[in-house]
């Protein structure tokens, strides 16, 4: 990532409601750099998953690992990445099951998590860390990108 | 605990069971959600509403809660809406869909509307 930009890292245990920090702290360096209202909250929902993700799945909740977030913000571009240790890998999910499938119990309720992740920001990607665990990476433009390519 | 913990209470209007919601909604509110919607059905209830108080927090794990309540409504026949939640949440339930099988509605009083209206 770049060096250049102004960036925030924090680094969190792998216990549920620990990603409420790096929500609120992500979201207060966005503001920082004029992302307005709705940008934030599809960031802070966004960062939420991916930190719930890294929690259960890549650290499969061990408390004495960490989830490191690190966070910059450049050419009207907030990047984000988050690290687990790779204690399960969550890479390469298919599309998720409709709510169809889960209201009639041919799907299990959970498993919404990276849906709403890729539709609340403009790109996402899953890679393994070559020194072990983990890496999703995911960014926002300023304003919102729609399918159309217009911009809000 | 990190979480601002789910405070859940219920009330009867216009025939309507509401159920409101203040605090998190994450997979720590699974029982408070489930036990209290097994409460109002227990009563009867044909018409329930969900009353958010303008929720900060509702994850992926709170939404597969409110799905299975979902669930559980078609089941027994009943009528789900849900009111008060921000824009942003708003938006949310429609992306995952679940505006296809419960209203949603800007605040309570809309919300009794929409439930007599349906009603008539």
């Amino acid at each position: 990532m770049d060096t250049q930009s102004p960036s925030i890292d924090l680094t969190i245990p792998s216990e549920l409601g620990y990603e409420k920090i790096a929500r609120e702290a992500v979201a207060a360096f966005a503001r920082r750099f004029g992302f307005d209202h709705e940008r934030i909250e599809d960031l802070k929902t966004a960062l939420g998953e991916v930190c719930i993700n890294a929690i259960e799945h890549g650290n499969a909740c061990v408390p004495g690992l960490r989830v490191l977030v690190h966070c910059e913000c450049g050419n009207d571009r907030l990047t984000v990445e988050v690290h687990d240790r790779g204690v399960k890998q969550y890479l390469a999910h298919g599309p998720s099951a409709r709510i169809e499938q889960k209201v009639f119990g041919s799907a299990p309720l959970r498993g919404m998590g990276l849906m709403l992740i890729s539709q609340l920001v403009d790109d996402v990607g899953f890679s393994h860390n070559p020194e072990g665990g983990n890496i999703c990476r995911f960014s926002l433009e300023r304003q919102q990108i729609h399918a159309n390519g217009t911009r809000e | 605990m990190l979480e601002d913990e789910l405070s859940v209470s219920i009330r009867e209007r216009d025939g309507v069971s509401i159920i409101d919601l203040m605090g998190d909604v994450t997979t720590f509110a699974e029982e408070k959600i489930n036990s209290a919607y097994a409460q109002v059905t227990d009563h009867g209830a044909k018409q329930i509403l969900l009353n958010f108080r303008q929720n900060d927090y509702i994850n992926s794990a709170g939404i597969a809660i409110l799905i299975g309540v979902v669930t559980e409504v078609n089941r027994n026949g009943q009528r789900l809406a849900v009111s008060g939640l921000s824009q942003h949440f708003q938006r949310i339930f429609r992306m995952v869909g679940l505006s296809q099988y419960i209203d949603i509605y800007q605040d309570e009083n809309e919300a009794l509307r929409g439930f007599a209206t349906a009603a008539a």
